[in-house]
């Protein structure tokens, strides 16, 4: 078994573009691989990177391609040979081309002479030196560039290449640069120039180099030593996924300091320390046993040591200079109450169409106080935080730190003597900003949250901003998917309101009405359906697509917690043999009264006995299903509506529903459609996909 | 290593750069925010003429004033400016053997190169490059040259941005920049700590708003007037008059933001004119640098 090594120099790539990157090189080389039949070829497929270089290893290779039969179409048979049957000047000339004879000639199936020819399997050595370039040129990047004459285009210069088939130079060019034998050490700790072979021997003369190629070890290299460094000083490093996913790309040779900053700065609002270190200075704060931030923290290293304490003098040096400019932001913004700022938001736009930030509050207020009144949240609470939730978007601190917006809002607040439940709210009120975050600590909190992103949408919707594909540059799917998590929810912060209302509320506070109105409301409908589906599909509950598809069908605008009760319900009861009469019943109804007129059953113009009991029965069981329904009781509706299959069965057998009088089949297709919608007040069973064989009778 | 002061940082970075083919600029002469604007970089890095050049550049910047209280920023400070075009492939090396010529051991220090892209939409231009961390601190800005006033650029140009004071400050373990020395045993502090006190107060609290919006309508006249003469280098010290008058109104709280977006483009407009037509020029001339390093 062969196999192959390639290496690409470059000046240092940004740390979060490496996991996709590897990603994109990992799916295209494992077709490579697999095209010259390796089994399981993904995992003859390596790909590591460091900031500066990008390597690729395959395994399990062939020497050669398998060789392989080609059919080959020659002249037409009438033109092949002349009237002796002997062959014509074209078929010959054909046959040379193809270093064949007459023999290879294949039975006839049409018109044209064909021949088989085998291919030789080439060098894979061969194959892999031709496809490497384009697999690396063409790339996309997140942000390129060009540089020097400009001529070429990719995330950062490329400086050299090594590319090796079983220790032996498989030369390419990439960008204009010829692939050599020889790789680079570490930037300043081993500068010089190292000859390699193989992959097994590059990583050790790496090491040597001081350049650790795998991530993964260079990450769990920093996290002993952070755990160290941290004990050593009675703590331990925060918790942080997202600092280590980029400290594993911002070294080659992986190593932490521990520094620290003036313990007055202890003062600052912790969320603010904590940004400036993990945002701003990807640093990684030290806790202390009870949870508590230290004045110490962690920094990464493209060294394992810091010998001479620079790098620990440099980074508190650093850190000090942004806590002194935060302290100064907050000192400055503490003059000034967040009520008192609030007329100032008129001096920020939302969107140019949309008005300032006073408008926006002032819209959210509307929402907020319409949806609390529905809902019985405290009005006080929920006008307060409506009226203060944006104000610390004028503060400096917010200027300066724009992911702490909110947060900062409900700091102030909460120095400023707020209760507890109006400054959470504003802290809380961009909560969920995403799948798996967490929801508004109050209900308060989660109206303040509504009533911002419903307001969003329901404006860019208006100014036909809407996201199209993958564009959706004001994150209104993010929006309406917030919504939706919070409208879920039923513990104690629970609100009960539809999307159906919210969605009038926030028309009616931008002013909109008519038919334009109308046509706002069924497109944020359509919108909204389309996030409640991908949302309950991706839930814990994990209803599948049919389920959902089925209960939404009989209504889900008007509650959210509802539709999941039904969906549940559904999901329980599709595995009974009893489900199978529900949908055989329902879809032996729909398939019948498709297209065909009805209004109310007419007693009257019952005539026979099976037609007359099941309209009884439908009034009956009816009654109960719809007490039922009430109660959200929607698998024991369910089975009810089972129950009614004889009796139908009897109906159908028995009285003819297609007959010539209008009249009669108007009535006999309105009592199925009576028996019909009881079941629709809870799904549309029949888009329900069953497989019988699953079932046992 | 004897202590390094603020001249002597400035002169091993001239001699260090002069030596490697640069020729030694002078500051522009009129208020800018960065070294950027000097025309020796957003002029020459247009076109296809070589330039390799650096130059010290006083660099204002209103809003950041700290009324001299805050060790760390300045309204002004001194950035050290190389431009090199084309970007040669060893441009990160020659950069390192800068800092090894200040008295840097680099083995015994950690260096790395973080994802910083710059963007100015008043000059119409963008680039791609890192913030370099001398132990995790920021010390100078690095940016291949993408675009300027609107104009795709090739060749590429690196831009090494060098901040003094910050640098000064860490070489010579001062917590303070107002601690560092001058040089010739004079202090930062007693020579510049009145200016910052003077222009923090000027620039937030003092400066004539009207006087400015005024400022700005007769700079802007007078550039688009050299602009008709084909007058190009006066056209663009006036669009750097205007952008100074701007950051002023900025400072002292006079723009709403949607006038923000109206000044910024009336400003780029200016810059993407300018380079527009300096390119036009310099073509007239037969890219004179061009012929001048072939021969």
């Amino acid at each position: 078994m062969a196999e192959y090594f390639f290496e690409l120099v470059a000046e240092e790539i940004p740390a979060w573009m490496h996991d996709s990157a590897q990603a994109t090189l990992r799916e295209r080389l494992t077709k490579v691989v697999e095209a010259l039949g390796v089994a399981e070829a993904a995992s003859n497929v390596t790909v590591n990177s460091t900031p500066r270089r990008i390597a690729i290893f395959l395994t399990g290779l062939p020497e050669r391609e398998a060789d392989r039969d080609q059919e080959v179409k020659g002249p037409p048979r009438k033109t092949a040979f002349d009237a002796e049957g002997k062959p014509s000047q074209a078929l010959a000339g054909f046959l040379r081309k193809n270093a064949a004879t007459e023999s290879d000639i294949l039975p006839a199936t049409d018109d044209y002479v064909r021949i088989r020819r085998r291919i030789a399997g080439r060098n894979v050595a061969e194959v892999i030196r031709e496809r490497m370039p384009e697999i690396i040129e063409t790339l996309r990047w997140p942000k390129m560039m060009r540089w020097g004459k400009g001529e070429h285009s990719f995330i950062r210069p490329v400086h050299s290449i090594v590319s090796m088939f079983d220790g032996r130079p498989a030369p390419l060019s990439i960008f204009g640069i010829e692939s050599g034998t020889t790789t680079i050490g570490h930037r300043t700790l081993a500068p010089a120039r190292v000859e390699v072979t193989n992959y097994n021997d590059y990583v050790t003369k790496l090491e040597l180099a001081r350049v650790v190629i795998d991530a993964t070890r260079r990450r769990h290299v920093m996290a002993e030593r952070a755990r160290v460094l941290s004990n050593q000083v009675n703590g331990a490093p925060a918790v942080d996924v997202s600092i280590w996913s980029q400290w594993q790309y911002l070294t080659e040779y992986p190593g932490v300091v521990r520094a620290e900053f003036q313990r007055d700065f202890l003062s600052l609002p912790e969320e603010v320390l904590v940004t400036v270190m993990r945002v701003h200075q990807k640093q990684l704060p030290i806790r202390d046993e009870k949870g508590n931030l230290t004045n110490y923290f962690l920094a990464v290293l493209d060294n394992d040591g810091d010998p001479d304490g620079h790098a620990a003098y440099g980074n508190s040096f650093v850190t000090n200079a942004r806590f002194a400019d935060a302290k100064f932001f907050y000192e400055t913004d503490r003059r000034r109450k967040l009520a008192d700022r609030v007329e100032s938001l008129s001096h920020l736009q939302f969107q140019e169409k949309l008005g300032n930030y006073l408008d926006k509050t002032r819209r959210i207020e509307a929402i907020a106080a319409a949806v609390r009144a529905e809902t019985g949240v405290d009005a006080e609470s929920a006008r307060t935080a409506a009226h203060l939730c944006k104000a610390d978007l004028v503060t400096e601190m917010v200027k300066e730190f724009t992911d702490l917006q909110g947060k900062i809002g409900g700091i102030y607040a909460r120095e400023e003597g707020q209760p507890e439940v109006v400054w959470q709210a504003v802290y809380d009120h961009y909560l969920p900003v995403n799948i798996d975050d967490t929801l508004p600590r109050s209900a308060v909190g989660a109206v303040v949250s509504i009533a911002d992103k419903i307001d969003t949408l329901a404006g860019f919707f208006r100014i036909g901003a809407r996201p199209t594909g993958s564009k959706d540059p004001f994150a209104l799917r993010r929006a309406a998917q917030g919504i939706v998590q919070i409208l879920l929810n039923r513990d104690r912060r629970q609100v009960k309101i539809g999307i159906d209302r919210l969605i009038d509320i926030a028309i009616a506070a931008h002013g909109v009405d008519g038919a334009e109105a109308g046509t706002l409301r069924d497109d944020l409908l359509a919108f909204f359906a389309e996030r409640v589906r991908t949302i309950l599909e991706a839930s814990a509950w994990g209803f599948a697509y049919d389920e959902i598809a089925a209960t939404m069908e009989a209504g889900w605008a008007p509650s959210l917690s509802d539709l999941v009760d039904r969906t549940a319900a559904i999901k329980a009861m599709r595995t009974d043999s009893n489900f199978l009469s529900v949908l055989d019943s329902a879809k032996r109804i729909a398939n019948i009264t498709a297209g065909e007129e009805s209004a109310a059953v007419d007693t009257r113009r019952l005539q026979e006995p099976a037609e007359k009991r099941l309209n009884e029965l439908a009034g009956v069981v009816g009654e109960q299903i719809n007490e039922m329904v009430a109660e959200r009781q929607y698998r024991p509706a369910l089975e009810s509506f089972a129950g009614l299959a004889p009796e139908l069965e009897t109906f159908f057998n028995e009285v003819m529903v297609m007959v010539d009088d209008p009249a009669l089949r108007k009535n006999r297709v309105a009592l199925l459609r009576r028996i019909g919608g009881v079941a629709m007040k809870i799904a549309d069973v029949t888009k329900i996909v069953v497989d019988r064989r699953d079932y046992r009778a | 290593m004897s202590r390094v002061t603020f001249q002597s940082l400035i002169l091993t970075l001239q001699n260090f750069w002069a030596a490697k083919g640069c020729i030694i600029e002078t500051p522009l002469d009129l208020e800018v925010g960065a070294g950027t604007m000097h025309p020796a970089t957003f002029l020459r890095v247009l076109g296809p003429e070589p330039w390799n050049v650096g130059y010290v550049q006083p660099s204002r910047r209103p809003a950041d004033g700290r009324y001299g209280e805050n060790p760390f920023r300045l309204g002004k400070h001194y950035q050290f400016q190389v431009i090199l075009k084309p970007s040669p492939l060893e441009v990160q090396e020659l950069y390192l053997d800068s800092l090894r010529a200040i008295g840097l051991d680099l083995t015994r220090h950690d260096i790395r190169f973080e994802e910083d892209n710059w963007e100015s939409p008043t000059l119409g231009a963008w680039g791609v490059g890192w913030q370099i961390l001398l132990d995790g601190m920021e010390i100078t800005q690095f940016t291949y040259f993408q675009q300027a006033g609107g104009i795709d650029l090739s060749p590429i140009s690196a831009e090494i941005t060098y901040g003094l004071e910050r640098l000064t400050m860490f070489l010579s373990r001062e917590k303070s920049v107002y601690d560092i020395e001058w040089g010739g045993g004079f202090g930062y502090g007693p020579i510049r700590q009145q200016d910052e006190f003077e222009f923090s107060k000027y620039y937030f609290e003092v400066a004539d708003i009207d006087l400015h919006w005024r400022l700005l309508d007769a700079y802007e006249g007078e550039a688009l007037r050299c602009l008709e003469q084909k007058l190009v280098l006066p056209a663009y010290e006036w669009t750097l008059k205007c952008s100074h008058v701007f950051n002023t109104l900025d400072a002292r709280g006079a723009i709403s933001v949607t006038e923000r977006v109206g000044v910024i483009k009336r400003v780029r407009d200016l810059a993407v004119a300018c380079a527009g037509q300096y390119l036009d020029a310099r073509r007239e001339l037969g890219f004179p640098l061009l012929a001048e390093k072939a021969s």
